[in-house]
Order: C-alpha cells, then sequence, then structure tokens
C-alpha cells in the first residue's frame, strides 16, 4: 500500500492520535508540577511564611491542559459542555442532512443522536445542579 | 500524486493549525507555570 493509499484510508486517525497525544503529555505535566506547587507550599509553610499568591492560585485552578478527573471544574462547565455538543449535535445533524443517500449516512446519524443526548445530559446537570 | 492529495485534503489545513496552535499552548502554559515555581522557589532561598 502506497502512502497516498494509506493517508486516503486512515488520515482522519490523526485526530484521535493527537488528542491521545496531547492527554498523556497534559496529565504527566500536570502530575509533576502539583507535586512541586505542594512541595513548595509546605516549605513556606514550615518556613512561617506566607505562600506567594501565584502558588496558591496554581494549586487550586487546573490548567487548561490538565486532563485529571479530579481536578476541579471551572464554573459554567457544564454550560459550556452543553453548548459544545449542542453544536455537534446540530453540525452532524445538518450533515446527516446532506448526505441521506449515501451508504455512510448513518454514522452522521449515529454521532448527532450521541452528541444530542450528551448535550441533554449536560442540561439537566446544568439544571438540577443549579438547585 | 501531490496534487491530487492535496486537492482531495487540502481543507486538513485548519485542523492541522488548530492542533499546532493547541500544542503551542500547552507548551507556553507549561512554560509560564514554571517561571511561576522558579520565582517562587528563588523567593524562598533569598528569604531562608
Amino acid at each position: 500500500m502506497s502512502f497516498e493509499n494509506l493517508f486516503h484510508a486512515y488520515w482522519w486517525l490523526m485526530f484521535p492520535i493527537f488528542g491521545m497525544f496531547i492527554a498523556l503529555i497534559g496529565m504527566f505535566q500536570a502530575e509533576g508540577r502539583s507535586r512541586k506547587v505542594m512541595d513548595l507550599i509546605k516549605s513556606y509553610v514550615d518556613q512561617g511564611k506566607e505562600p506567594p499568591p501565584e502558588l496558591l492560585k496554581m494549586a487550586r485552578d487546573p490548567s487548561d491542559y490538565d486532563m485529571s478527573f479530579s481536578a476541579p471544574k471551572p464554573r459554567n462547565s457544564n454550560a459550556w459542555s452543553f453548548v459544545v455538543f449542542l453544536a455537534l449535535a446540530a453540525g452532524f445533524s445538518v450533515g446527516y442532512w446532506f448526505v441521506q443517500g449515501e451508504d455512510y449516512a448513518f454514522a452522521f446519524a449515529i454521532v448527532a443522536v450521541t452528541m444530542g443526548v450528551m448535550a441533554l445530559g449536560a442540561l439537566l446537570l446544568l439544571i438540577l445542579g443549579r438547585k | 500524486m501531490t496534487e491530487e492529495l492535496f486537492r482531495d485534503f487540502w481543507w486538513l489545513i485548519f485542523p492541522v493549525f488548530g492542533m499546532v496552535m493547541a500544542l503551542i499552548g500547552l507548551v507556553q502554559d507549561g512554560a509560564s507555570r514554571d517561571r511561576i515555581l522558579d520565582n517562587a522557589r528563588r523567593e524562598l532561598e533569598r528569604n531562608r
């Protein structure tokens, strides 16, 4: 199989592989950095000093690239999830509408429905979480 | 061959650009956090 044929067949793989790569790097960086932050804060406290506010902020707020499930979520996280999933559901629905006659149209429908359910879930969490 | 490949996949320029920006953001975010840590460590050493 030539490179051109391989690329034609598997070009889409670059997106999940890139996502996995970023997630791995973000995970390792976050873990190492949070350990250093805690050690530094501990050293400040051991010396009876107030840790700098930037250090405390770093301990409190995760990086945008922190993929850890235990990292505290920013405010409006569920609202953003709802918007993103709704956009994805709308996009794939439009895509399904355009390719209805094709053999692969079902793939668009599956993704549109899945994203729609995720959007609904995010909306429910947003509404119920406010109580 | 290259022309056909480009004709079929020119649109990939946009998501690939997004991926490059994400990588640059990751590196820059890491560098700025490391700078904060280094400053805090230096401050701690200086006032020991």
